[in-house]
């Protein structure tokens, strides 16, 4: 897992407080998912936590090519997808920030920079990241998602860091985690209801 | 320095919920964080807020949601339990209404700088409790009354500090303070089956125990003098007489009547002269009377004075009332009623049937021509030294005996109590300070009626407060009959069970909060719970009452009698150097 956290796996294309953009090879793409929690380094050392929203592969012209022909011989298939011009876009929703050992489940003061490296977090960062503080607090950024069904991220989310708190023994997190949304939520029933109907069916 | 901090000690139980909402008059909103059936109606509650403690009692529980979406489905179909149940809680709720009642001011924690500039700002006068005239803060927090909030309002028990329950959710005893129970009129109501007699007799021990007052006590049938027999268990009812024949004198009305088999102390008998036409006319619906017959009374107390009952019934009526004359015409004779009649220009007709119906009460057994003894000087110096009689009907149990009875003994010793108060108010020398008595009626619908109530000495006590030292105890099943003048002029009301609604608004006339307190008492539990409010409570509280049975004996002796024996055998040992 330790040699997990030191490989990057993108780097990034752009960013705001709120958000960022990172670009990875295909080979790359083995390991990150939805909802997963990742980190960019910064050149102060503080790092920017985020939660993967969405991967996307976008179309180029040879690809269009390609796509057109009559069959299409394995070879050029890989090498298309091993050697791409676009790179896969992993887009990241901010989610707190870690400076000079502190966490926070804030925005950060300043975005990460372009070509800055993501890298995957480790369960026990995972553990670490998600635990601290009062009330999962980090969870309400999830709620401000408008272009991505927000229970789809939720739902991969917590079941990640369910399964990472239980292997420590921690068996009430993901019960204090939906308490924390049903909280959160309780005024807005239709988008409650959705996210329980989706978290009732993960079960 | 004295501690000047209300007597409770540090609260001993959870917080049930924290104020959301409301106010003074619209009652309080209280979001209750504990399961709905921790609570109920009646419940005593008690919240800090700044410096000040607030006292109030549950009136009504509610449901809610925060969207009622929430409510009108069962989430447990829908979701997984666990998410369910989360959804539950943080969507479901219940909140309270609270009527605040009582206010003290407590000032800061004791024993900081804060405390004493604050006890010095006030003169070191002691706070006392007030009606509220504020309301705590947004989320102060409310929690049920521990057993020294409860001591707090309701005192301490001793033998003037009566305990007379418990608190419904958690048993911790309320008291009623005795001697100012006495100082009002009051009233215990109940409909019939809902405990309202042993309630009375609970109370009534508790009267004489303390000698507040001496009691008078209309023992219509015969449930309070003498052992008796509860009708729904079979089992044995002790009597006042049986457990304080020291204090207690037991009267019987009628010569030679006997209380199952038992002598009473004394019996009691009426001669005719006590009688007067008021007394009559009292009874004109028991007799039946007619519209003449107030003239008729006048009539004859005009000219025969006191001994016009007797000298009317005395005279004939029927074929022996008339004479042939020597013209050979029937004429009255001398010894009539319709001489009499003709002589007072009274309309003979109206008198021979005023007659008539008085023969009723002329055959009565205890009314006589004269008394051996005077039975009412007794009655009443018993009374003035401070005992308690306990005059019990024996077999005259109908309306006509108890009205005519009650109304002229009463008149009686109000008028002895009225004399002895104007002697002490002069300055009479060696006029004492008239002993309080409370004359305690059963059945007071029947005397203090509407149509009847402005003709009884009863309604003319009750609205003379405590004037002349006299009170009235009023126990009835149907206060919604009772003249609406006298339930107001009553102080404190215990009240059982009662189904009827007009009796229920009898007993929470003129007071504050009756609103709230209705649905309280719809819902007492028979022969279980009382609502007490007025004058000697200091804010409404239902509770679980007392039973009258052997435990309450033992109580009511060991209270103020084991424990200072107690301490004296302790004393005495010490003093023989019996311990360390």
């Amino acid at each position: 897992m330790k040699e997990m956290r030191t490989i990057p796996i993108g780097k990034l294309l752009r960013a705001d407080n709120r958000q960022f953009v990172a670009g990875c090879r295909v080979k790359e793409l083995e390991t990150p998912a939805l909802g997963a929690l990742v980190k960019v380094i910064l050149q102060d050392k503080s790092e920017v936590y985020g939660l993967i929203t969405r991967i996307s592969i976008n179309d180029d012209g040879l690809v269009r090519q390609l796509a057109s022909g009559v069959s299409i011989p394995p070879e050029y298939t890989a090498d298309n997808r091993q050697n791409r011009n676009l790179p896969v876009e992993i887009e990241v929703l901010t989610v707190g920030f870690a400076r000079e050992g502190h966490l926070f489940h804030q925005l950060p003061p300043r975005p990460p920079l372009s070509l800055d490296l993501l890298y995957l977090c480790d369960d026990d960062e995972l553990v670490r990241f998600s635990k601290h503080g009062k009330n999962q607090a980090y969870l309400r950024h999830i709620l401000r998602l408008t272009d991505m069904p927000v229970e789809e991220v939720l739902i991969s989310h917590l079941s990640q860091a369910r399964r990472a708190h239980e292997a420590t023994g921690n068996h009430s997190w993901y019960r204090e985690a939906c308490e924390r949304l049903i909280i959160l939520l309780r005024d807005d029933y239709t988008r409650l209801s959705t996210i329980l109907d989706a978290l009732s069916a993960m079960e | 320095m004295t501690d000047l901090t209300p007597n409770s000690q540090e609260p001993v139980n959870p917080d049930i919920g924290f104020v959301s909402g409301g106010g003074l008059e619209a009652n309080l909103q209280v979001r209750l964080t504990v399961p709905a059936q921790e609570v109920q109606s009646g419940a005593f509650v008690v919240m800090d807020s700044g410096y000040w403690r607030f006292y109030g009692l549950v009136t009504d529980l509610q449901l809610g949601a925060v969207d009622l979406q929430y409510a009108n489905q069962l989430n447990i179909n829908r979701f997984n339990p666990e998410l369910a149940n989360l959804l539950n809680q943080q969507t479901l709720f219940t909140n309270l209404s609270v009527m605040s009642a009582l206010m003290l001011e407590r000032g800061p924690e004791p024993g900081t700088d804060e405390h004493t500039a604050w006890l010095e700002k006030r003169n070191y006068q002691m706070p006392k409790l007030m009606p509220s005239k504020t309301i705590p803060n947004h989320h102060t927090k409310v929690r049920l009354a521990d057993i020294g909030d409860i001591q707090d309002i309701f005192g301490k028990e001793s033998k003037t500090v009566f305990r007379i329950g418990e608190t419904r959710e958690q048993g911790h005893p309320v008291c009623l303070d005795l001697e100012k129970f006495v100082q009002r009129s009051s009233g215990i109501f109940g409909a019939t089956g809902s405990g309202k007699s042993f309630l009375a007799r609970m109370i009534l021990a508790g009267l004489v125990h303390a000698d507040t007052a001496s009691t008078l006590i209309f023992d219509m049938h015969n449930e309070y003098g003498i052992d008796s027999t509860d009708p729904q268990k079979g089992t044995s009812v002790p009597g006042l007489k049986g457990k304080f024949s020291s204090k207690v004198k037991l009267v019987a009305l009628g010569r030679n009547t006997t209380l199952k088999g038992k002598n009473p102390d004394f019996t009691l008998e009426i001669a005719y002269s006590d009688i007067t036409p008021e007394d009559i006319l009292l009874l004109s619906q028991a007799l039946n009377l007619t519209d003449t017959t107030s003239a008729t009374l006048d009539a004859l107390y005009s000219d025969f004075g006191k001994n016009w009952f007797r000298t009317f019934m005395e005279m004939k009526t029927g074929a022996g009332s008339t004479f042939t004359n020597d013209d050979g015409k029937q004429e009255a004779r001398e010894d009539s009623v319709a001489f009499w009649a003709k002589a007072a220009n009274i309309n003979e007709i109206a008198a021979t049937t005023l007659h008539s119906k008085l023969r009723r009460l002329y055959n009565r057994d205890y009314l006589v021509n004269e008394t051996g003894t005077d039975v009412l000087k007794s009655l009443i110096d018993h009374l003035e030294n401070k005992q308690h009689v306990v005059l019990s009907f024996g077999k005259y149990e109908s309306d006509l005996d108890y009205l005519l009875v009650t109304n002229l003994i009463t008149r009686k010793i109000r008028d002895a109590w009225e004399k002895a108060t104007d002697r002490f108010h002069s300055k009479v020398q060696n006029a004492s300070e008239p002993q309080p008595l409370v004359i305690v009626v059963e059945e007071a619908h029947k005397l203090l009626n509407p149509e009847m109530a402005s003709q009884t000495i009863f309604s003319i006590i009750a609205r003379e407060l405590r004037k002349y030292y006299v009170t009235l105890l009023i126990i009835d099943q149907r206060p919604s009959q009772i003249y609406d003048e006298v339930m107001s002029q009553l102080g404190t009301r215990i009240s059982a069970s009662l189904g009827d609604e007009d009796d229920i608004n009898a007993v929470l006339s003129g007071q504050a909060s009756r609103a709230a307190l209705r649905g309280m008492l719809a819902k007492l539990q028979p022969s279980e719970e009382v609502l007490m409010t007025g004058w000697s409570v200091k804010m409404p509280i239902v509770i679980r009452s007392r039973r009258y049975d052997q435990t309450f004996w033992s109580d009511l002796f060991g209270v103020s009698e084991t424990k200072e024996e107690k301490l004296t055998l302790d004393q005495l040992n010490r003093e023989m150097g019996f311990f360390e």
